[in-house]
């Protein structure tokens, strides 16, 4: 297993997004996460590459991603008041796609801060 | 929260010399903040760094942040809007009984010096957490905050910022007001937004139980919300995006697993000073981003005829 070393990755454990962090990994893990603090050291350190869960589960089942995908896009089509929630721990380019989704379903949009 | 008067944590690190955290536990919940952008750093602006900052925390009890600071404030719980109301009043000279002071848990000396401090400040920051904006007032105390910094303005240099957490919080209010002019607690069901926090935030629809279908992606309600909203959550199908199985995900219809962003999925994340970052994964996941699987769920939703023009129960006059 090869050791790779990145510089100046970014942490989005909390709301500082420390950009300055060296991450040491192998194709499995990360080893060691320099300059985060206890909270993104565990949060670097807690993910792994492994399949640790089945690709997707349907009423408790393990099913495959593509079956999961269809089989949501027709509860969310066929609900009257669908609701799109969270978009925390997740990247802009994907909260986009949530907004674009929410708005072809005439959905519910909303977000952590509303707490 | 348009029109707030803010700044870039770049710029507290080159000019603050007085910060102020007003219900937050950064010692705790953001462990970088104080040594990466507020007291530590030094800069030309304030050559001694910490020696050159003065630090205040007001909560309503004493953290471990309160070591790091010059000055604490105990607030009594709930009084927060109150203490920022007649701290409002008193820049302005104006008067106020002292037993209304009183009630807030804080003497009218300590406020007067205080205040005398902020005025000869050269460059001021209000940093607040969720202790003044999820507490009694909610969002009315973090307008208030706000409203101060604002008006603190006529006397010198303020700004205020919230101390955003979990993750990509700001990204979400970013990428919402970009793309639907409202930061959160938005209806898309009439064709067009509309924003009602209180109607339309997610706990009030679920206590209400007015969603028959809930889409879940990077947030874990199932462990944080109201027993109700859980038991409506559960009632309903229920869909999860995550890259564990959450408590959301065991009392749902459908869970997909996906790569945790930033760790194993690229993308952008911002700072709580809205400032965009890149995000540098150093794993490569089994699993697919949570941005092609919405996307995918998005086009086979795509395919078919358009929910607006084909609801039966719809109003002629609307379509
Ligand atoms: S390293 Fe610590 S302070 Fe920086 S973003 Fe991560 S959790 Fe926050």
């Amino acid at each position: 297993m090869e050791l790779k070393v990145i510089e100046n990755a970014t942490c989005t454990f909390c709301g500082c997004v420390c950009d300055d962090i060296e991450l040491h990994a192998d194709d499995m893990r990360i080893h060691q996460a320099k300059k985060a603090c206890i909270l993104g050291k565990s949060w670097f350190l807690n993910h792994t590459a492994e399949k640790k869960y089945p690709d997707a589960l349907i009423d408790g089942q393990p099913a495959s991603l593509d079956d999961a995908i269809e089989v949501a896009a027709n509860y969310l089509y066929d609900a009257d008041m669908p609701l799109v929630y969270g978009m925390s721990n997740t990247t802009c380019e994907a909260q986009k796609e949530c907004v674009a989704m929410a708005d072809l379903l005439g959905a519910l949009l909303d977000s952590h801060t509303s707490l | 929260m348009g029109g707030k008067v803010t700044c870039t944590l770049g710029e507290v690190k080159q000019r603050a010399d007085f910060i102020v955290y007003w219900g937050g536990n950064p010692a705790e919940c953001h462990p970088r903040h104080f040594t990466k952008y507020t007291l530590m750093q030094k800069s030309k602006f304030l050559p001694r760094g910490r020696k050159d900052r003065t630090v205040v925390l007001v909560d309503i009890r004493e953290t471990k942040s309160a070591k790091a600071a010059d000055h604490f404030l105990q607030v009594r719980p709930g009084k927060d809007f109150e203490l920022l109301t007649i701290m409002r009043a008193m820049i302005k000279g104006q008067d106020v009984p002292e037993a209304q002071v009183a009630e807030t848990g804080i003497s009218i000396e300590v406020l007067r010096d205080l205040i005398e401090k902020m005025k000869k400040a050269k460059y001021g920051v209000m940093f607040f957490g969720m202790g003044l904006s999820m507490t009694r007032g909610k969002h009315m105390n973090a307008a208030a905050l706000l409203t101060f910094a604002a008006e603190m303005n006529a006397f010198t240099k303020f700004v205020a910022m919230p101390m955003r957490g979990h993750g990509n919080v700001t990204g979400a209010d970013v990428i919402m007001r970009w793309q639907t002019g409202y930061p959160f607690g938005i209806s898309l069901n009439r064709g067009y937004p509309r924003y009602n926090p209180g109607e339309f935030s997610t706990v009030d629809v679920l206590v209400r139980g007015d969603t028959d279908c809930a889409f879940i992606i990077g947030a874990d309600p199932g462990a944080t919300m109201p027993k109700p909203a859980i038991d409506h959550l559960a009632k309903v199908p229920t869909i999860v995006l995550d890259p564990h199985v959450t408590h959301t995900s065991r009392l749902s219809r459908v869970h997909i697993t996906t790569a945790p962003a930033g760790i194993a999925a690229p993308g952008t994340g911002y700072r709580m000073d809205e400032v965009p970052m890149p995000l540098k994964p150093a794993l490569n996941s089994p699993y697919p981003s949570d941005e092609e699987v919405v996307r995918r769920i998005k086009e086979v939703i795509a395919t078919k005829p358009d929910w607006m023009t084909n609801q039966p129960q719809m109003i002629e006059s609307q379509v």
